[in-house]
């Protein structure tokens, strides 16, 4: 306990060195404020952004909410999809056989870049960035909860059958709790790719959402602005991986490290 | 790896070299002592004033129940930790660490697993500085000698647990040690291999010559192995009492003398 | 998980049920279900691409593209490879360096196109910027975690051989992280193509991404845009393949037990 908290006291040292150099180098014109705005200024813009909004009116809350909304939207949308197609493909070896290679290379396609095409087809409004997110979180999901029910330790299965389990009742009562710490680690990382999606997607041609923020404030010299959203960005996506991390371990806490999962 | 602190302030050992079976010393440990910070506060000791000497060419095992510190003594005549106070010296010098011709066999082959069995042996020939032709031959020789030269190519991970540690065993040698220290090596083997491998071990240590010091938790491993047993005990570790075992080798289980060892030794450790 | 072949009814059946879709995907937009202007069979697509570009043309925007991503993906990854190797070999610059990571790690790497552009213009550098950051991030994660897993024994054994310091980092440590470090890399490079992609998107005059978008925006072919999504995701999924032979040739020959 000891060694962790001199830890985390080091870190935040390290930060807070910084934190004030950074501000000492602006103050003396070491750094341009412009590019390099300092720690002052980025929390004036918080709290600018907070308040009245950038542009005016739009306040950081709402630019957080129109991003997770969207976020939530595409990914339960994929959620939803992408379960029952993988517990069906996964639990019939021909099926997955069939479909592998389509679900590699739909995974290999840069999500991204299919924005142009799903604007010919959706047009430029809210839809076309759920659809984005969607497709995005699909495929990766769609993997996950396959390999999930295909690599289950053989062990167990045996052990199962030993006992008289067999077809839809061994599916159900031993292959899925057993893929479940992968289908879980696919949710997450299908959250991950959701939002980076997002991010990238609201750069173009939108006024609200953190990837428009970031990119507007640019527009007006707002630096400080900027770095205030990425900031929020980073928080969110690490407020949302370590939620799912710590949802994980009540639900299952018989798993171990599920950081060390791999594709 | 620096060595201890405070070393004792005897006076220098006026006597002149002892002798034991008419070698002369080769490892000399000396009022050793290791002690750990404990979590509260207070100090664990782990070996207390641990006096032993070791003659040239001299098979010695440890044994103790758990806890008796024998792998922690055996780290320190290594060289890998560093006793809390006492001298302990091989041959002439003081043992300040690892690399002072000390070969260590670990529980764990701990062999890398990135090189062959033949790049393993060939590791240990580094120091020596020898050219790359020479330093296959050797390496080849060696793994000759513990029976696995048709392995050379292989893996570790391709190899059963009693291959990798008979290529522990000849990575060891490859570094020419004067001293061969084995911490419970044939403890993660299958019955059948560990009796093979005691064999090996001992062939081997009659061709090469090597002081060796075994560590073991099985009685009937160092009755067949060693000139001497020394007993462990734990909380804090010390000697309880050395075993001199003067069967002539080859050793049978069969014969009375080894069962009357064994039984008194048994009786030594539960007591 | 890695020990399974490929026998030859797998790659049998994968290659039908591909064939199969692509067959599906022609049919309904030769019987009209599906409008040829919104969704272009294979066929349609490929001749309108071969129509309105030349092959100078893609050639060239292709070359762009990967030439941004191998050199931002070069430097990133040695950088990502030296500084989790320190970090995670030397304690106290491991102190220093981790918070920084980690305080700017969940920052997804377009995140920082805005600032990429005030802090480089919009030129070259900012796009070799981001992706950098790409390559960056998982790999100096997996270079500090790998070692930091680094299995002690193996370390000590390195220490009985007389090795310590430097040369024990270099002959055992890194060696022995090896395994995590080609994940790494293998991920930052899967993660440097996509931002790469994205990059293009959003600004830039060169590239497949650009490509895409500027076709959009001239109200052109979507066959086009068609094509040069698909020939991304062949790219991506080649050069992949390519990281996962290289990985299984150096590493995959000894790791596991």
């Amino acid at each position: 306990m000891n060694a962790r908290l001199a830890r985390i006291a080091s870190s935040l040292a390290v930060i807070a060195v910084l934190l004030t150099a950074w501000e000492l180098a602006v103050g003396h014109g070491l750094l341009k404020a412009y590019q390099f705005p300092p720690p002052s200024k980025i929390a004036r813009g918080f709290v600018e952004l907070s308040l009245t909004g950038f542009p005016t009116g739009v306040s950081l809350w709402t630019h957080t909410g129109v991003t997770i909304w969207r976020v939530l939207q595409g990914y339960v949308a994929a959620i939803l999809l992408a379960v029952p197609l993988g517990l069906l493909i996964g639990a019939l070896s021909v099926l997955d056989k069939l479909s592998a290679p389509l679900i590699v290379f739909c995974r290999s396609v840069a999500t991204l870049s299919l924005l142009p095409l799903v604007i010919v087809w959706f047009g430029a409004g809210e839809l076309t960035k759920v659809v984005l997110i969607g497709y995005g979180c699909f495929w990766t999901m769609l993997s996950n909860v396959i390999a999930g029910v295909r690599y289950v330790d053989p062990t167990l299965v045996r052990a199962a059958r030993s006992f008289g389990l067999q077809g839809p009742e061994l599916y159900r009562e031993v292959v899925l709790p057993a893929a479940l710490p992968r289908i879980f680690a696919g949710a997450r990382m299908a959250l991950g790719v959701g939002f980076m999606v997002i991010v990238g997607a609201e750069m173009i041609g939108t006024i609200q959402g953190l990837g428009a923020l970031i990119m507007e404030a640019r527009t007006f010299y707002r630096s400080e602005i900027t770095i205030v959203g990425m900031l929020v960005i980073g928080l969110l996506g690490f407020l949302i991986s370590s939620g799912l991390a710590g949802l994980e371990r009540q639900l299952m806490p018989w798993t171990g490290n599920l950081d060390q999962v791999r594709r | 790896m620096s060595c201890a602190g405070n070393v004792s302030m005897r006076e220098p050992d006026a006597t002149p070299r002892a002798v034991r079976f008419g070698r002369p010393l080769f490892i000399r440990i000396d009022a050793v002592h290791k002690a750990f910070a404990a979590r509260d506060g207070g100090a664990v000791t782990v070996l207390d004033s641990i006096d032993l000497d070791i003659a040239e060419n001299e098979f010695v095992s440890l044994i103790g129940r758990s806890g008796c510190g024998k792998t922690t003594l055996l780290n320190i005549i290594a060289g890998l930790d560093a006793a809390t106070s006492g001298r302990i010296a091989i041959g002439d010098r003081p043992v300040t660490g690892p690399g002072q011709g000390q070969g260590v066999v670990f529980q764990q082959h701990a062999l890398f697993p990135w090189l062959t069995a033949l790049g393993n042996v060939s590791f240990g020939f580094r120091k020596a500085g020898l050219p790359r032709e020479e330093r296959r031959e050797r390496s080849l020789e060696l793994l000759r000698l513990v029976g696995l030269e048709a392995a050379a190519n292989k893996y570790p991970r391709e190899m059963s647990g009693g291959m990798q540690q008979r290529v522990s065993i000849a990575r060891a040698l490859a570094l020419d040690p004067q001293i061969l220290l084995m911490d419970e090596p044939f403890g993660a083997l299958d019955e059948l291999t560990r009796i093979e491998l005691q064999q090996e071990l001992l062939r081997i240590w009659q061709a090469r010559r090597k002081t060796v010091v075994f560590v073991t938790h099985s009685i009937d491993e160092a009755l067949m192995l060693s000139d001497r047993i020394v007993l462990l005990a734990p909380n804090p570790g010390r000697i309880q009492r050395v075993f001199v075992v003067p069967m002539p080798r080859p050793r049978s289980r069969a014969e009375p003398a080894f069962n009357a060892l064994y039984e008194e030794i048994r009786s030594e450790l539960s007591s | 998980m890695s020990g399974r072949a490929l026998r030859g009814n797998d790659l049998t059946l994968g290659v039908i049920g591909t064939l199969a879709v692509i067959l599906l995907w022609e049919a309904a937009v030769r019987t009209g279900l599906v409008s040829p202007s919104v969704f272009p069979s294979p066929s349609l697509a490929i001749s309108a691409a071969a129509e309105r570009l030349t092959v100078r043309q893609l050639g060239e925007n292709l070359s762009w593209s990967l030439l941004r991503v191998f050199s931002g993906f070069a430097l990133g990854a040695l950088a990502g490879v030296v500084v989790g190797i320190l970090a995670g070999w030397y304690r106290r610059f491991g102190l220093v360096v981790s918070p920084l990571v980690e305080l700017l790690r969940p920052i997804p790497p377009l995140a920082w196109i805005p600032l990429a552009i005030i802090w480089f213009g919009l030129g070259e550098p900012s796009k070799f910027f981001i992706i950098f950051l790409g390559a960056f991030f998982p790999v100096v994660t997996a270079a500090y975690q790998g070692m930091r897993g680094v299995d002690p024994m193996l370390l000590r054994a390195g220490q009985t051989m007389g090795l310590s310091g430097v040369p024990l980092l270099l002959r055992v440590a890194i060696p022995a992280a090896a395994p995590d470090l080609a994940t790494g890399l293998r991920i930052g490079w899967g993660l440097s193509f996509g931002v790469l992609v994205a990059a293009e998107l959003i600004a830039a005059d060169r590239g497949l991404g650009y490509m895409i978008i500027a076709e959009r925006n001239a109200g052109g072919s979507v066959g086009v845009i068609i094509v040069g999504i698909l020939l991304i995701g062949v790219l991506n999924l080649l050069t992949d393949a390519v990281i996962g032979a290289a990985t299984r040739h150096w590493v995959g020959r000894w790791h596991g037990s």
